[in-house]
């Protein structure tokens, strides 16, 4: 398809380590194949299309994210079933993709159990395909290559250890650099096939040289030296499983025979290791060369990172971060970021708080972003949370027409949503005995099948914040901000909806009604002041009221409460009741409304009075105390509610 | 069905940029698009609507679901370049270049097309029904309120609106086919953010607001009575005008590939985009095309630094790298200093 305007390989400027890594990949489909992070317009999908023309006659077969599961697997042939009566195999995109480079642009997106399959289906050697009414299975071989922008998340550890390489995109730095990529998509752009012209014949002896490759990889043997070097470095590099070994001696067994040898040196094992074991590090060996020029750039940082970390008194070395710096994780990026910030605003805040100190009636707290955790467990929980947050946030079932059709099944009802293709599969076989009704399909009742829809809906949070008084107290606001950040930093990339409302002095104020704009939450959070009684009930009365308007117009959507509050209820009511009974009261009505809720109890004064914990109670909500929260277990709390 | 009277493109009072950008974008296509943001009545969806009358004619196959350029093997969908290899008779017709819509509710089998079911009863053969991507090669595809859009249909634009290639394999089909196309959306940011990435595929951005000069204002106010009270008069009005801009977009779209850039420029640019920080080269390569179309659109045979300057404008406010909550502004200053120190 349109290979007359593919963008030469040759014609790419720089990228060398990809391109490298391309070829091994190409060269070598046991080396577990490849996957490309990078930001966007870093050529990494122009690169892959233009492996196109290393690869004839092979092919490269895309796998489109709206793939629906009988096109992947294969599935019966309808054709043949209508006019032969018999029931066969039709191969899919796994089908095709045997024996050439299966392709998937933003990996990341795909759903994730399609792409385990994928990947998992090729590790196995087969694809089994149960559906339709067909059993068949199917040799699979095939290289998977995928590019994905880690901006919307990146994939899961264990999802990423599926993939043999890894490498990173980085755009060119050089202005000369620069300005001949300018140049190039300016003359391609006006004169596709003279451009292609002039790089064909460079392209043609790259192809020469992956095909010669191809061959002589099969003679390239893996010593028993070579084999120990590979286990001493997959150790030194703490790889979980033995994968990391075998896609090593693979990967090198390629370079080796790009090279035109017939065995393996040492350094096509130290080179392999740069694409093998970047994303399987757990913990970074000393002196790797691909790490250098990140952590020169980012040592300064870094360094910033380790003074704050000493100066909130956690006990591990910052050595001990699992921090795979080739690995662009969007949260890392973000903290170092952050930790320029934090400098900066720390140095604000102190004068704020000097200044602060003389004004108590009310005060605007400063969203404390480096959230002072009390003890981090730190290990590889970190990577992996943060990894799972990638996509959207919760896949729901809908029965509504919407979302992406993933597979059909048996109508349980009336059939509403038709699943065409897979009716007519359904119906195929039977033509022949079936009468002709002038079609050449006639369908019955029983061949009806119905779409299952998948749609990955954001969620909706509320958050109520206590803003009293008491809260702004003894840094304990900033505290509150932090940790709501964090919450909507994450509710920012799975694109949730999200209100906030105050509650202080007499009465809640809705500050931000839902919206999916994170940003105006976040600025909303930045600027709310503290000071004054707290007005409890209101505020739990307002946030049902809110939801419950909420739910009238989009039913879809389960929102969700998050109360943050000291729990020292102490406006007077205006029946004159006690504050604390009135707030239970209010409560136990949430709970009735069956709106999930979580409490994060701030109260952190020497005698505890535990209110919040019994609005919690009543509320029927998941109680944490911000005192024994980190960041992590933030995140975790509000995906739980979430999936 | 009788066609509705649409508002005409030279009547619309002030929003400079967005009608430049527009305009930029039908001079060449090439350029990725346009996104509009700003607040309700302002004139967004009422300008690309009209944008539609000053569109150029172009060559297409006849017959060609995809409208393929006949002059353009290299684009052909398969069919044309069955065709073309078997030196198969090729009728070449003449259309209109138009504006597709891509309305937000749409279903994803409708965007990228589906099985043919009609076919597929009465014929028992599987037959690919295209969908709005294919109606929208070499048009441009509109999307109001392209932050509202669902998720999965925002993947299918990512993907086609990168390669030009809408890849089908869904509900029994197993297609593609050429979809290049100029994606103008329109968006209100009080309504929710727009996914970075689908942000990142449009070319130029622009930011409208209402307009604050009390005549201009009475002038959009009187403008759009007269309109109502009459249209056609209305439109007939502008008749001249809007003949002089359609001619002028179609000398510029000739002009454009005559049109110089100075390495020096080139170099300029790339050393902002690195002052800057852009992710990728896509800003660079954009804002030299950029340049190169205004220049075309201005008459002029070489671009000039305020070329540049115009084109940054456009096309460096939403590519400034951004993370979450932060403003990721461009800082105007910076560029206009750094372009004066390079001048």
């Amino acid at each position: 398809m349109l290979l007359h305007a593919i963008y030469p390989f040759t014609a790419v400027v720089g990228l060398e380590q990809v391109k490298r890594a391309i070829l091994i990949a190409l060269v070598n489909p046991h080396a577990g194949g490849l996957l490309i992070g990078g930001r966007k317009g870093t050529a990494k999908t122009t690169l892959v299309r233009a492996a196109q023309e290393l690869l004839t006659p092979r092919n490269i077969i895309e796998l489109p994210l709206n793939v629906t599961e009988d096109m992947l697997f294969g599935s019966i042939d309808i054709e043949y079933a209508v006019s032969k009566g018999e029931r066969r195999f039709l191969p899919g995109i796994l089908g095709k993709a045997n024996d050439n480079v299966l392709y998937i642009d933003e990996a990341n997106l795909l759903r994730q159990e399609l792409l385990t399959a994928v990947l998992d289906a090729n590790t196995a050697g087969f694809n089994h395909v149960e559906r339709d009414g067909i059993s068949f299975t199917h040799e699979v071989n095939y290289t998977v290559i995928g590019t994905m922008n880690p901006e919307e998340g990146i994939l899961p550890g264990h999802i990423l250890d599926r993939f043999g390489m890894y490498v990173d995109v980085q755009g060119e730095a050089e202005i000369a650099d620069r300005v001949e990529i300018i140049k190039r998509a300016l003359a391609y752009g006006k004169d596709i096939a003279g451009f292609r012209k002039q790089y064909a014949e460079s392209v043609a002896e790259l192809c020469e040289l992956v095909n010669v490759s191809r061959e002589t990889l099969k003679q390239v043997e893996v010593t028993e030296a070579m084999m120990q070097l590979a286990a001493q470095m997959c150790a030194q590099a703490f790889c979980a499983g033995h994968r990391a070994e075998i896609y090593l001696l693979e990967a090198a067994r390629a370079i080796a025979a790009l090279e035109k040898r017939t065995y393996i040196l040492p350094k096509d094992m130290q080179e392999a290791a740069v694409y093998v074991l970047a994303h399987r590090m757990r913990t970074p060996p000393e002196a790797q060369e691909m790490e250098q020029d990140q952590q020169e750039n980012e040592e300064q940082e870094q360094n910033e990172e380790q003074q704050s970390d000493e100066q909130d008194d956690a006990p591990e070395q910052p050595d001990e971060l699992p921090p795979p710096p080739q690995l662009p994780d969007n949260e890392d990026d973000g903290s170092d970021e952050d930790s320029d910030e934090n400098n900066e605003q720390d140095e604000k805040q102190e004068q704020e708080q000097n200044s602060n100190q003389l004004a108590p009636e009310e005060q605007i707290a400063d969203i404390d972003r480096s959230f002072k955790i009390p003890k981090l467990v730190l290990d590889m929980g970190k990577n992996t949370t943060l990894r799972r947050g990638s996509g959207k946030r919760s896949a729901t079932k809908t029965d509504l027409k919407q979302g992406r059709y993933v597979r059909a099944e048996l109508p349980k009802a009336k059939v509403e949503d038709l699943a065409f293709d897979a009716t007519i599969r359904a119906a195929a076989p039977y033509q022949r005995m079936r009468e002709a009704n002038g079609c050449a399909l006639n369908i019955q009742k029983e061949d009806l099948r119905q779409k299952v829809r998948e749609k990955r809906i954001g969620n909706t949070f509320l958050f109520a914040v206590d803003a009293s008084g008491s809260m702004g107290a003894r840094e304990r606001m900033r505290a509150v901000k932090g940790a709501i950040f964090y919450m909507l930093q994450d509710a920012y990339q799975k694109r949730d909806r999200v209100g906030m409302l105050a509650f202080r002095r007499q009465k809640a104020e809705v500050l931000l009604p839902i919206t999916r704009s994170v940003d105006l939450a976040q600025k909303c959070l930045a600027e709310m002041p503290t000071g004054g009684k707290t007005p409890l009930a209101d505020g739990l009365a307002t946030a049902l009221l809110t939801l419950a308007r909420l739910n009238k117009k989009d039913s879809e959507l389960e929102p969700i409460l998050v109360l943050v509050t000291d729990g020292r209820a102490n406006a007077v009511e205006e029946d004159g009741g006690d504050p604390v009974t009135a707030a239970i009261k209010m409560a136990e009505k949430i709970r009735k409304a069956k709106i999930t809720s979580v409490v994060i109890d701030t109260e952190n004064d020497f005698i505890k009075l535990g209110v919040a914990k019994k609005v919690a109670q009543a509320m029927g909500a998941s109680y944490y105390s911000l005192n024994q929260l980190s960041k992590e277990q933030i995140l975790r709390i509000v995906r739980n509610l979430g999936e | 069905m009788k066609r509705t009277a649409v508002y005409p493109f030279t009547a619309i009072v002030g929003q400079e940029d967005m009608k430049m950008a527009l305009i930029l974008n039908v001079i060449n296509p090439a350029l990725g698009g346009v996104l509009i943001k700003g607040e309700k009545g302002t004139a967004k969806s009422t300008a690309v609507r009209a944008l539609a009358e000053l569109l150029p004619a172009m060559q297409a196959v006849h017959g060609c679901r995809f409208n393929c350029d006949p002059h353009n093997a290299n684009l052909f969908c398969d069919d044309c370049a069955k065709n073309y290899a078997s030196n198969a008779v090729c009728h070449i017709e003449d259309i209109k270049m138009r504006v597709v819509e891509l309305p937000v509710s749409a279903t994803e089998d409708r965007v990228v097309g589906t099985l043919d079911i009609e076919h597929a009863i009465k014929h028992g053969e599987k037959k690919f029904e295209a969908g709005i991507l294919a109606q929208a090669n070499r048009n441009i595809l509109y999307v109001d309120e392209i932050n509202l859009l669902d998720d999965h249909v925002v993947d299918v634009l990512l993907d086609a609106a990168a390669m030009g290639i809408n890849t089908v394999e869904r509900e029994g089909v197993s297609y593609s086919h050429p979809a290049r196309f100029v994606l103008v959306g329109t968006m209100n940011p009080e309504e929710g953010d727009i996914r970075p990435q689908l942000l990142d595929r449009f070319g130029l951005s622009v930011v409208v607001t209402g307009e604050h000069d009390p005549s201009q204002r009475v002038e959009v106010i009187k403008r759009r009575l007269a309109y109502e009270d009459n249209a056609d008069d209305f439109i007939a009005g502008y008749q001249e005008e809007q003949q002089a801009l359609a001619e002028k977009i179609m000398q510029a779209r000739e002009a454009l590939p005559n049109v110089t850039i100075s390495d020096a420029l080139l170099e300029t640019v790339a050393k902002l985009a690195v002052e800057l920080g852009v992710d990728g080269h896509r800003a660079d390569i954009t804002v030299i095309k950029t340049a190169l179309t205004l220049a075309a659109f201005n008459e002029h045979n070489e671009v000039e630094l305020v070329d540049v300057k115009a084109a940054a404008k456009l096309v460096l406010p939403h590519r400034m790298r951004r993370r979450p909550f932060e403003e990721g502004q461009l800082d105007w200053n910076k560029v206009e200093a750094f372009l004066g120190q390079e001048a």
